[in-house]
């Protein structure tokens, strides 16, 4: 972003993976000039080579993954914010780097100005390159600014400190997402930012000081000014020329944003067979939902290629595994010069003849590169010649090396588990490359270190687990059918549990999309195609009263009006739904005008005709929603509004339409319909959770007084129709959530692995969620994120057999004392009861669900409790090395 | 002012700290060479003891982190 420079020979980005260095060959002397050649010189391996050049290879695939991402807007075309111009107007994506402890600045907020002070006071202008069709053409809504400046100004203030001033410029606050108007709340009250609502009319500079004076137009029409010391420009999400090419290319139809079309039934296959799409490219986006899309793209591409699954995969050779047990250690180290990268600061051999001089080391030597393949074959050959039962290589990390090493040993035919690193690339020669007699007395006691623990390592055993290959769907809504529909294209079994009589949960209740699609249709082609499916058997009716079981694993029973029935199955994956909040506000259930938002769907859905002769019609927004009972915005609800509202004024041009909302959300390209509804004349009226509008009854007449901000006063609506967009709560999921060991969150949502990361699974391995379960959402993405669980749970499905891993806790039974702390805290379930024999009543921990994190082991009060390979001898053993060091 | 360094034994995680300090390293952020880490599978694996093993052991500060 050129907020710092770099050499013409280059690494992308610290985390890039593989963590190679490439050459700029816009700013390499040698690709324009002729000359230097330095590099080539210096490589001890080699790698440097001037005369590679793009080649074109042809790839036979059966389905295509689009994953092309976007482009941030650029604001240097906004001459009124002077982006170009004033060192301290920066993009949001600048400021993020600002933010990063690993970015140019180390996580220090300075001005860009050469005066590269603190600052004081930083203000956020939102909408830069999105919902803007004066200065650039996207008319949509980049759906991620908001939640990014709030973020971004919560995380200033605790870099600078609490009295740095932040206030965000915004129009609409949208922070639709999982937990994030909590955020937005806490921003606000907890730390103080400012939400200024207002658009911002232009940035000049004060004087020659570099501050800035923000001249704004605030909800009133008044205008003010207020001087800065930086501004952060939110700017919008783009798809790149490059992609727009792309698409062009493969025929790809786009949506009027330049986005790649896509339909909620299958939001993410693109208009051509085979091709599918995910991320930013079908649609401004956010992290969880690309990592729904993802998973769900590559769920579509699997499904048309299932026949072709596992037709071109090889099986290793297995080597047999060296009993090294009741033998003394006879360790190997292996001491690596990373090229210059450790030798450049280490003294490498000093450190290798060190470590022969350490306990039970029989071989030591150092290699050029531990990890190339030649050194690999080398290792595994001493290994079996010097008859090693244990080994240590001392160089990078085991984050990224350890697996490759492991495989060496197994090669050579030793247990995986015999093996320790020291690290000291990255935590030793690259960060002490000043000091470097320092740096080897620290490789030395590294190495140390790793000698005394790999000398109480032991082999460990990886027990393997048939997975049952079926799967089990709980809720037969959309979501649930997507999941229960994808697993048997995939060539599964399923069962798919409905607690109704019939298929279609909530969707039943929906009109149309945002798209425009009618939901009947969708619903009905939906329920057809899974009812014909032979693979999955729907249980309607029915509901679970029992499961037991682990991954791979489960066996749950099903009560149903023909009794009950039990389930075996490998995976589950719960798609319970939500329902409407019942209002008791705004004067519900007292006229028969008031509806809620779902009944004016079905009156639509009738063809009710009195809908189009009625001469007035309201919309109340965040009824039940955003309050401080329910601090969560129910992410659907604008954009029901305002397209029921369009189907209002198209039906009937004439009638009065408003809608009376606090922050109108309607984000990404449902934006459009926002601009289509005022185009059409609806009204929109803001208010605040404060002045909430009234609602009365008086001689027959419906009447809605609300205070207009714009205006400045008071309005009387006279409403035939008074339609309330109520809040989406989830199901009674607490009975469910113990079956399955997963968490509920404080409003009743199942709590997915990660926010991010892992937005359709829990942290309990082989339970999967989606849909309104998992947070209020539209159709498409409920259906995606089906896709996605079913996706998730078929990388489980079609491994067959499961391994557990060997560095797991294991319970003494004779040592425990029945306290129940394990059983308590483990996150994954993993601990439990023994239910039969001589240690009836005692603790046992299921080393399939356990992860090894040693929560247990150290809250083990009777010290019961052994985690396998961070056992406590092997951590005394490495402290009790330091000996010599400390 | 004296030549003192404290000498810190760190427990980190292996999940995120750890993982920092590796990335501190491609980074090539330079910090004292008194530090020496343990990896551990994560901080709950900390055991009071652990601290008290360090410390007996000589160093002068133990740092956890997760």
């Amino acid at each position: 972003m050129g907020l710092s420079k770099r050499k013409a020979a280059y690494v992308e980005y610290p985390q890039a993976v593989p963590l190679k260095y490439a050459i700029d060959p816009e700013e390499c002397i040698f690709l324009q000039k002729g000359k230097c050649g330095a590099c080539k010189k210096i490589c001890p391996t080699g790698a440097v080579d001037f005369d590679q050049k793009p080649v074109t290879s042809t790839v036979r695939v059966g389905a295509v993954v689009l994953a092309p991402g976007f482009v941030p807007f650029d604001p240097a075309r906004y001459d009124n914010y002077q982006y170009a111009k004033l060192p301290n107007v920066m993009t949001a994506m600048e400021f993020e780097r600002m933010l990063s402890a690993s970015g140019p600045t180390q996580g220090h907020v300075k001005r860009l100005s050469k005066d590269g002070r603190d600052p004081k006071k930083i203000a956020w202008f939102q909408c830069v390159g999105s919902r803007d069709l004066n200065r650039c053409d996207n008319a949509y809504c980049s759906a991620v600014c908001c939640m990014y400046a709030v973020k971004e100004a919560v995380i200033a203030k605790e870099h600078v400190g609490p009295g740095l001033d932040c206030a965000v410029f915004f129009m609409d606050m949208r922070t639709h997402g999982k937990e994030f108007e909590r955020f937005y709340d806490d921003a606000r009250e907890r730390h103080g930012v400012r939400f200024i609502r207002s658009r911002v009319h232009s940035v000049t500079p004060v004087g020659t000081t570099d501050d800035l004076e923000v001249r704004y137009i605030a909800e009133d029409g008044s205008l003010h000014t207020e001087v800065f010391d930086l501004v952060v420009l939110s700017i919008g999400m783009e798809v790149s020329p490059g992609v727009l090419d792309l698409a062009r290319r493969l025929g790809l139809e786009l949506t009027p944003g330049r986005f790649c079309r896509t339909a909620s039934l299958t939001p993410v296959a693109s208009s051509r067979a085979g091709i599918y799409v995910c991320g930013a490219f079908q649609g401004p986006k956010d992290i969880p939902q690309s990592v729904i899309d993802a998973s769900a793209a590559a769920m579509a591409a699997g499904e048309v290629l299932a026949p072709a699954r596992g037709t071109r995969t090889r099986t290793k050779e297995k080597v047999p595994e060296v009993n090294v047990a009741n033998e003394r250690p006879r360790i190997g180290v292996f001491v690596c010069r990373c090229g210059t990268n450790i030798a450049g600061v280490v003294d490498v051999p000093a450190v290798a003849e060190y470590a022969k001089s350490l306990p039970y080391v029989e071989f030591a030597t150092d290699n050029l590169y531990s990890c190339s393949q030649d050194t690999q074959e080398t290792i595994s050959k001493i290994i079996r010649e010097k008859n090693l039962n244990r080994v240590v290589v001392a160089a990078c990390t085991p984050k990224t090396h350890e697996p490759l090493f492991q495989e060496t040993l197994v090669n050579a035919g030793l247990n995986k588990y015999l093996f320790e690193m020291a690290n000291i690339r990255n935590q030793d020669s690259w960060v002490h490359k000043n000091a470097p007699e320092l740096a080897t007395r620290k490789a030395k006691d590294l190495v140390r270190m790793a000698v005394e623990k790999a000398a109480l390592l032991s082999p460990l055993r990886e027990a393997e687990l048939e997975i049952h290959q079926s799967a089990l769907v709980v809720g037969g809504g959309l979501a649930g059918m997507a999941a229960a529909r994808s697993l048997a294209r995939q060539g599964y079994a399923v069962h798919l549990v409905e607690k109704e009589d019939r298929l279609g949960g909530q969707a039943r209740n929906l009109y149309r999309t945002a798209r425009g699609e009618p939901v009947p249709e969708l619903l009905s082609s939906m329920i057809a195609e899974v009812e014909a499916d032979p693979r999955i058997q729907v249980h309607r009716g029915a509901s679970i009263c029992r499961v037991e079981g682990f991954v791979g694993n489960f066996k749950t029973t099903l009560e149903g009006a023909g009794g009950s029935q039990v389930i075996e199955h490998g995976v589950a994956i719960l798609a319970t739904g939500g329902r409407p909040y019942r209002p008791s506000e705004y004067g519900y259930g007292t006229d028969p005008r008031i509806l809620t938002s779902l009944e004016l769907d079905r009156r639509i859905l009738e063809g009710d005709p009195a809908l189009g002769r009625l001469a007035s019609a309201v919309f109340i927004q965040c009824v039940g929603s955003r309050e401080p009972e329910r601090p969560y915005c129910s992410r659907v609800c604008c954009t029901h509004s305002v397209d029921n509202a369009i189907h209002l004024k198209e039906m009937n041009p004439e009638m009065n339409v408003f809608v009376l909302y606090r922050d109108l959300r309607t984000y990404g390209e449902r934006e459009l319909l926002y601009k289509k509804a005022r185009e059409l004349g609806v009204i929109f009226v803001r208010f605040s959770r404060e002045r909430k509008p009234e609602v009365r009854l008086e001689g027959g007449r419906l009447l809605v007084r609300v205070f207009d901000p714009i205006l400045g006063r008071e309005l009387e609506l006279e409403a035939d129709l008074l339609t309330l967009a109520t809040a989406i709560l989830p199901q009674e999921n607490e009975a469910l959530a113990q079956f399955f060991k997963v968490p509920l969150n404080a409003d009743g949502f199942f709590v997915e692995r990660h926010a991010k990361l892992g937005p359709s699974e829990f942290a309990t391995d082989g339970v999967f969620l989606c849909g309104l379960a998992h947070y209020p959402k539209p159709i498409d993405e409920a259906i995606a994120q089906g896709q996605a669980a079913a996706s998730r749970a078929v990388t489980l499905l079609a491994r067959k057999t499961l391994y557990t891993s060997g560095t797991v806790a294991e319970v003494d039974p004779r040592m425990c004392s029945r306290c129940g702390v394990c059983v308590s805290i483990c996150p994954y379930s993993a601990p439990s009861w023994i239910e039969k024999g001589p240690f009836a009543e005692r603790a046992q921990i299921n080393p399939v669900l356990c992860k090894g994190c040693g929560l247990c082991v150290a809250s083990c009060r009777s010290g019961a409790i052994h985690l396998k390979g961070f056992d406590n001898d092997q951590i005394f053993a490495q402290i009790f090395s330091l000996r010599e060091a400390v | 002012m004296s030549d003192w360094e404290p000498k810190i034994v760190a427990f980190l995680c292996n999940w995120c700290s750890y993982g920092a300090a590796d990335l501190a390293g491609v980074g090539r952020m330079e910090y004292p060479p008194h530090i020496r880490v343990i990896r551990i599978p994560c901080t709950g694996r900390m055991s009071p003891n652990f601290f008290l093993a360090a410390l007996r052991e000589g160093a002068d500060g133990v740092w956890v982190s997760g």
